[in-house]
């Protein structure tokens, strides 16, 4: 209660230290617009212009690429944990490409792909790859052998054993995962949309810039902060810790 | 001439290290018969868990043969079931899943698991835990819960490895009784791993004693004494004293707190 109290009166003091800065250097607004503009540009954008219709085509586009990466992600994740040799060869060399970051893949994206979403989608795919398939393989490695050799010993092998005891033992840090892929996966479908046509929120962000209303772009930008926010922290924090409890890692 | 239940031939266990094989076992034969309850007794890191694995079917031997009701051991099945002392239960599930794990398994999809699960926990004295989540009771209710576990699949063998090993001394004798309790009502052979000296006493029929580097049958002591045992019997400490002779190991442990 006092700590919601403190960050109100926070806010509300930067809002209106940015609106005085404002108001006294006379800054022109295509480079730094007052909060009510920006307040005005999310009104009028989401009551009678496209923001809603952006953010519901970026969020097709990322769950999409998303889903895609997890299918590929998981199933290359056990195969590294399975076999040594892939490990060794395939495995180190899908570190390196970690190291990249999203936007240095966009010009090969667009050669091969136009600039379409499958573009974005292919990005985000390469992005969230990654971060799925380590955390798979790791949380396949730190499953406790007891626990597999008890399951085999009453009678589980095969399929029941993939479904009743490896995958359910690798959820907890899966979902970490999971959590980490889609943060990767948010920050690469806007470095994808800002350079390919459509609906989207990277592409509105982009007209903001080539209309210079600097509002639209701050606007854009507070909305990836927002969803972005809400769902990695809120969203997948909530899973995180509810699958924390009830596997008694907490 | 009675079959044994269990029987290994000359077995020999080498792991692959990146120093060069390590031997483990070396050349190790003995016999167990049904319904007898053994004890394996050795230091630590004699092999131990190792006898337990290549009976269960986890591991292979390098050479010699592994052999269960007169066939080679191929891999686990619920005929020979493991308990361990970490208790090794699955988190996600609560205790009465945890029991009916093995139940779910393709050769026991005809009966209702639950059901038969809820038998088995009546008979560990659990079932007003059913639902309780397995990290929400005592390390001895854990235990209990994999013993639940690994008898409701209706094994032929128990195999179990230090089981009481991470419990107070109390909860440890409890157990003890409560196992040979399972073990006159059920009959199964029971395989029981442990490195103290007391233990073996107080419930074995038969102790065999395995030591050195690699580890060799060192004894095989009959215990024909009835139960319950008292320590001080003059039988038991006779045959403490031969096992003692037998293990010059230096650290280890003698087991005199149990
Ligand atoms: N999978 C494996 N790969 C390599 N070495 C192994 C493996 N399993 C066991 N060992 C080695 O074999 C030796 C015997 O192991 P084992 O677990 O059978 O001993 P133990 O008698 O059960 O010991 P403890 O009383 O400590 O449980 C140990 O030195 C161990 O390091
Ligand atoms: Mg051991």
């Amino acid at each position: 209660m006092k700590i919601t109290l403190i960050r109100i009166t926070f806010f509300l003091a930067l809002f209106l230290i940015w609106y005085l800065v404002v108001a006294i250097t006379q800054i022109p607004s295509y480079i730094l617009p007052g909060p009510l503009d920006v307040f005005e540009s999310f009104y009028i954008g989401f009551i009678k212009g496209n923001y809603l219709i952006s953010i519901f085509y970026s969020m097709i586009r990322v769950l999409t690429g998303y889903f895609m990466a997890l299918g590929i992600g998981i199933v290359t994740g056990i195969l590294l944990a399975r076999y040594y040799f892939l490990d060794i060869t395939f495995g180190r060399s899908i570190l390196s490409l970690q190291s990249i970051p999203s936007v240095a893949w966009v010009p090969l994206a667009l050669l091969w792909f136009g600039i379409s979403d499958n573009a974005v989608i292919f990005i985000i795919i390469l992005e969230a790859v990654l971060p799925t398939a380590l955390s798979t393989k790791n949380a396949m490695k730190n499953i406790p052998s007891n626990l597999i050799k008890a399951a085999q010993t009453l009678g589980s092998r095969g399929l029941h054993l993939y479904k009743n005891v490896i995958i359910k033992a690798m959820i907890p840090e899966l979902v970490t995962g999971l959590r980490l892929s889609w943060a990767f996966a948010w920050r690469a479908l806007i470095a994808g949309e800002l350079f390919v046509s459509g609906a989207g929120i990277g592409q509105t962000l982009e007209l903001g810039r080539a209309l210079a209303d600097m509002s639209q772009v701050i606007a854009m930008i507070t909305t990836i902060g927002i969803i972005g926010y809400f769902t990695e922290n809120v969203f997948f924090g909530i899973i995180e810790k509810r699958v924390r409890i009830a596997w008694g890692v907490e | 001439m009675l079959e044994p239940k269990i029987k290994f031939e000359n077995v020999v266990k080498n792991f692959k290290t990146s120093s060069g094989d390590n031997h483990i076992l070396g050349n190790l034969s003995f016999d167990i018969f049904a319904e007898e309850f053994v004890c394996v007794l050795g230091p630590s890191g004699c092999g131990k868990s190792t006898i337990l694995s290549l009976i269960a079917g986890l591991l292979k031997p390098s050479s010699g043969k592994v052999i269960f009701n007169s066939k080679l051991v191929e891999r686990p099945d619920s005929s020979r079931t493991l308990v361990f002392q970490e208790y090794a239960l699955f988190p996600w599930l609560n205790i009465l899943d945890n029991v009916a794990f093995g139940l779910t398994t393709k050769n026991h999809g005809k009966e209702k698991p639950q059901k038969k699960a809820m038998e088995y926990l009546n008979l560990v004295g659990l079932s007003e835990y059913k639902n309780y989540p397995v990290n929400q009771v005592s390390g001895g209710m854990r235990q209990r819960v994999a013993l639940a576990r690994a008898l409701a699949v209706e094994p032929e063998v128990l195999l179990l490895d230090e089981p009481f090993g991470a419990l107070d001394q109390q909860t440890r004798e409890n157990m003890q009784n409560e196992l040979l309790r399972l073990w006159m009502k059920t009959k199964k052979t029971v395989i029981f791993v442990t490195h103290s000296v007391d233990e073996a006493l107080k419930l074995a029929d038969r102790i065999l004693v395995i030591g050195g580097k690699p580890g060799k049958l060192l004894f095989d002591a009959t215990v024909a004494v009835s139960r319950p045992r008292d320590l001080k019997d003059s039988h038991l400490i006779n045959i403490r004293n031969q096992i003692l002779d037998n293990l010059t190991h230096p650290d280890f442990f003698m087991g005199s707190d149990i």
